[in-house]
């Protein structure tokens, strides 16, 4: 797509980004031209749904099994009051649709699983895992390196928020090599067990549904080869480096999972032995 | 030498922050273990059932992966080192 492609209400809509020299016209087309699957409609995927919507990202899929609860609202802020009851992904679908018609909706009402993630990802430019499960998040992981696909992983715990995008066409780190499998299930409690404080995926969000802008339009530095933990508490920030394990199971020198079959993706996400 | 504690790990240490009595010169796995002696809950959730660090508890000294970019638990401790642990979170 080229400039000359942004129509005069494009050209409006998007001026603040149009006039910028890192984004331009040739990236506003770019975004327009992309395409995302957000795996999760909840805290981490609300925002990244709603600024990618409103980024004018072309093609915008979304992913959730779920309804909304009102115990979601405190932080899910792309569902309201009346949509109790409804299937999330109806709700962001309805909110996209509200905000850009320039964005096309495709939902998925399902949980992602080893033997459909394929037929459901394939053609994504970019997936952003904001699930809520260890089992979603090993097999976004897993699915993007073996599909050379750039992933932004962003997860939350009360008052803290990791951050790290993969882009497997690099010479980066993924999700397996820093956690190379999942905790025995039950030793890490959810949401629902500790809370989470409301606006903190509001934040873990927005900064995946920047790397993901910027592995469209090729802006900056992506946040891979490190881990950005966010803690609102204590409001800091730090980045530590993280290096591509030779050892790791699915991107390491001697790798045993070649397909997502291989994988149990419930519990701890473990590969057999070989 | 101090620990600083991410997630669910300083819940179970009951601080963020905390102070162990090793000496520059001794190991990262003498301050791991000075850290554990006095938190059971804590050494349940970071040791696996063979007493080895678990695979998804990542350890720091001065913001560098000891396993990866260091000598592991062997590593020397100097003045001044700052030890962190985190383990991976899931919430979404």
């Amino acid at each position: 797509m080229s400039d000359l492609s942004l129509d005069a209400m494009q050209l409006d809509r998007y001026s603040r980004h149009v006039i910028m020299d890192e984004v331009g016209p040739a990236g506003q087309a770019a975004l327009l031209d992309g395409s995302v699957l957000v795996v999760g409609a909840g805290g981490l995927g609300s925002p990244v749904v709603q600024y990618l919507a409103a980024a004018g990202v072309g093609r915008l899929g979304i992913v959730d099994d779920d309804v909304v609860e009102r115990s979601n609202l405190q932080r899910q802020i792309v569902h309201a009051d009346a949509d109790v009851g409804r299937p999330k992904v109806e709700s962001a679908a309805a909110y996209v649709r509200n905000l850009n018609p320039d964005v096309t909706v495709e939902t998925y009402e399902t949980r992602l699983a080893a033997g459909s993630i394929d037929e459901i990802a394939a053609g994504y430019d970019v997936l952003c895992d904001a699930s809520d499960n260890f089992a979603t998040r090993y097999l976004c992981n897993d699915y993007c390196v073996l599909t050379d696909t750039p992933l932004s992983h962003g997860a939350i715990y009360r008052f803290e928020g990791q951050v790290i995008t993969i882009d497997p066409g690099g010479d980066g780190p993924c999700y397996r090599c820093l956690f190379p499998q999942a905790p025995e299930p039950g030793t890490v409690p959810d949401c629902a067990t500790t809370g989470v404080l409301g606006v903190l995926p509001g934040t873990v969000g927005c900064l995946q549904a920047t790397e993901v802008i910027k592995q469209l339009t090729g802006i900056g530095e992506a946040l891979t080869g490190r881990l950005l933990m966010y803690d609102a508490a204590d409001m800091s920030v730090e980045t530590v480096p993280v290096h591509r394990s030779p050892d790791c199971p699915v991107c390491g020198e001697s790798a045993t999972i070649d397909s997502l079959d291989e994988v149990t993706y419930e519990a701890r996400c473990t590969i057999p032995a070989k | 030498m101090e620990w600083k504690l991410f997630a669910d790990l300083a819940e179970r240490a009951g601080d963020r922050h905390l102070t162990v009595d090793v000496e520059p010169g001794e190991r990262v796995e003498d301050a791991l273990h000075a850290l554990l002696d006095d938190h059971d809950d804590l050494r349940e959730r970071v040791l696996d059932e063979d007493g080895q660090l678990s695979d998804g508890i990542n350890v720091l000294r001065n913001g560098s992966e000891i396993h990866t970019q260091q000598e592991g638990l062997e590593t020397t401790l100097e003045a001044g080192d700052e030890l962190a642990m985190f383990p991976p979170v899931s919430g979404g």
